[in-house]
């Protein structure tokens, strides 16, 4: 088992209000990690971290250490870029780009500097088949990605984070916004990308982080209340808040 | 209960039927200008106003050989034609291209003296006259017999009568055909393209970095609340903008004297600026800050974001804001007198005065004598060039506008 985040003692202010409270964890390679808590607790804000989405937010400021791979990602000299290549995202309400399906997969790979066209075509089809959603699309790459179904398009973002062959794929709450067969899908396929990639969920659905995860973070407040073996977690955890927020007392 | 039913029922009507009346109303008062105008104009309105010079070039001619009789004569035109059998030379009764009364020469027979009469002011090299045949078309003005007459005011029939009645005659003065409104035509054109190559490029780079750079604090409010405060300002201010700064930027630069073109394009591009800004501004703040995060969380820097995101998906919203401005350029008149002047051109050139269709209108309004209906024809033509301008612009869109939903 190997480490591929170490966090420790993270801070996170939005001006003057303390988001993030002095957090350390670590996430295992190859690993589903789920983050669970209340609205507002403060996941959606510290999975951002990860890939430093938060610089995009002015007033955001971030203390602790934070090694990726060993290297600290909020250095001066550390490309934020690279580190983005590496950390793929996909985001709470499926967000592909007003252009084809075979484009939006493209994208990534295209700004990289990939231009030649067979290599394109490789990419595309291997990360829509990882995806999932090769057959179902493969007929009209050129079409509109807008045009798919709610969960197709999640699939799209999916695909397009697996295009920069990523080693780690954060998900924030990727199925709130779909139908319970588009998220059965979801689920199915992060159980399949867990092998390749360290995948980090944030969901509001206990029973999802119950189903795919092999560890779960609970949040509170801005804290980190309790992080364990999925298992753990939900059966036998260590504090009284967590027991009542998983079996849906509070929350 | 039933009551207030109906009572909303009621107040529902009423709202609906004030609507309706005040909408119709609208409708009514823009399709009537539009009708009022065309009614007016629409006589005047041809290829040959729009492709004409509006200069006349005067020449007097004389003929040296006598009458004779020309009877056998051939003309198709639709006018009705008074001849002249002495002189072998018609005339009809028609209206000039600003919609005068004028008496034109309808027909010239093969054989008749007109066709080697001689030009009275323009001498050839070896100092004769040249000879200047005279052609249907041309409008007659005066005529000398034995003494001057305004044969233009006698009407086409008077003309043949006098000429036929046998007294001699010595000279006639004859005119081209004028107010053509080509120069003014092809300068509003010219102000379009120039302009626009100025103030887009400028303008939508302005967005940009306001929008997607630029780290919104106080300064960039009030840059941006300026940027509203200059979208409001009348434009004859622009236009003494143009006088005090561009006119003797290019006078010391280019050698212009005087208004030109050229300054009228770039008081136009201030004039536009707050607009294109503005517009362009509004088309970036509408394209979803998902597509931002997207692209970023995926490595792409800010500048793949800004062009190959935003830029797409905002097009359509930008090229409103284009034709906005498009709009502004072909009815601005106040700051253009200034800038680009007054002076109807039959050829335009960059960097001298002239003057757009807008201003012409001004012009024809502005003398003695009000012509409305070649004021007119020439809303009409510009309501024209405004239809094909938006056309062109809405095509572009579509060819321009990658992105695909």
């Amino acid at each position: 088992m190997s480490e591929i985040f170490a966090l420790e003692n993270i801070n996170l202010y939005y001006g003057n209000n303390h988001a993030i409270k002095n957090i350390s964890m670590t996430l295992q390679r190859n690993k589903v990690t789920a983050f669970i808590g209340p609205s507002g607790c403060g996941k959606s804000t510290f999975i951002r971290i990860l890939n430093r989405m938060n610089d995009l937010i002015p007033e955001c400021r971030v203390q602790g250490s934070i090694l990726f791979e060993g290297q600290d990602t909020y250095a001066k000299d550390y490309d934020v870029i690279e580190l983005r290549t590496k950390v793929g995202m996909v985001f709470q309400k499926p967000n592909p780009f007003p252009m084809s399906i075979y484009d939006n997969i493209a994208y990534g790979p295209r700004c990289q500097g990939v231009k030649n066209k067979e290599q394109l075509d490789q990419i595309v089809e291997e990360s829509l088949k990882k995806a999932a959603l090769w057959d179902e699309v493969k007929e009209r790459l050129k079409e509109s990605a807008m045009k798919l179904s709610g969960g197709q398009q999640q699939r799209v973002c999916i695909a397009r984070a697996i295009a920069m062959e990523p080693e780690v794929i954060l998900m924030d709450e990727p199925t709130s916004a779909l139908d319970p067969i588009a998220t059965q899908k979801i689920e199915d396929l992060i159980t399949e990308l867990k092998k390749e990639y360290t995948i980090v969920i944030v969901t509001h659905s206990m029973q999802q982080a119950a189903r795919i995860s092999d560890y779960t973070a609970f949040f509170y407040l801005g804290e980190l209340m309790e992080m364990d073996d999925t298992d753990t977690i939900f059966k036998s955890p260590r504090l009284k808040e967590t027991e009542e927020y998983v079996t849906g007392r509070f929350g | 209960m039933i009551k207030t039913i109906k009572a909303r029922r009621r107040k529902d009507a009423i709202i609906r039927s004030t609507i309706y009346a005040l909408g119709s109303l609208g409708a009514i008062i823009l399709l009537s200008i539009i009708g009022y105008v065309f009614s007016n104009g629409a006589r005047l309105v041809s290829w040959d106003l729009i492709t004409g010079d509006f200069r006349t070039i005067n020449t007097d001619v004389y003929v040296t050989e006598g009458p004779g009789n020309f009877t056998d004569i051939n003309y198709n035109g639709d006018l009705e034609l008074f001849y002249s059998e002495r002189w072998g030379i018609g005339f009809v009764n028609t209206f000039n291209r600003a919609g005068n009364e004028a008496v034109e020469i309808g027909y010239v027979h093969p054989d008749s003296p007109f066709n080697t009469s001689l030009d009275r002011n323009n001498r050839d090299e070896e100092g004769n006259p040249r000879i200047i045949p005279i052609r249907a078309g041309t409008t007659v003005e005066k005529g000398f017999t034995t003494e001057t007459v305004f044969l233009g005011r006698f009407g086409a029939e008077r003309i043949a009568q006098i000429l036929n009645e046998g007294q001699g005659i010595r000279e006639i003065s004859i005119q081209t055909r004028g107010g053509g409104i080509r120069g003014s035509l092809i300068t509003t054109l010219y102000l379009i393209v120039m302009t626009l190559a100025l103030a887009i490029p400028i303008g939508v780079s302005t967005a940009i970095y306001f929008n997607e750079i630029a780290v919104q604090n106080r300064v960039t409010g009030i840059i941006r609340s300026m940027v509203d405060l200059l979208t409001g300002v009348p434009s004859i201010i622009y236009g003494l903008l143009g006088a005090a700064l561009f006119i003797p930027l290019l006078n010391n630069t280019v050698g212009t004297a005087g208004g030109s073109v050229l300054s009228g394009a770039l008081t136009l591009s201030v004039i536009l600026l707050p607009t294109i800004i503005r517009n362009t501004e509004e088309a970036l703040k509408v394209i979803p800050a998902e597509l931002r995060n997207g692209s970023f969380a995926l490595g792409a820097s800010k500048t793949q974001t800004i062009f190959k995101i935003v830029l797409p998906s905002s097009i359509p919203g930008i090229l409103t804001g284009v034709l906005l401005g498009i709009g502004r350029i072909i009815g601005e008149s106040a700051a253009l007198i200034f800038a680009v002047g007054a002076a109807i051109r039959d050829e335009v050139i960059l960097t001298e005065r002239s003057t757009s269709l807008a201003v012409q209108i001004w012009t024809v309004m502005g003398g003695e004598r009000p012509n409305f209906e070649l004021a007119s024809a020439i809303a009409i033509i510009i309501l024209g060039v405004v239809f094909i301008m938006n056309f062109l612009v809405k095509l572009l869109a579509k060819r321009l506008s990658k992105a695909i939903y």
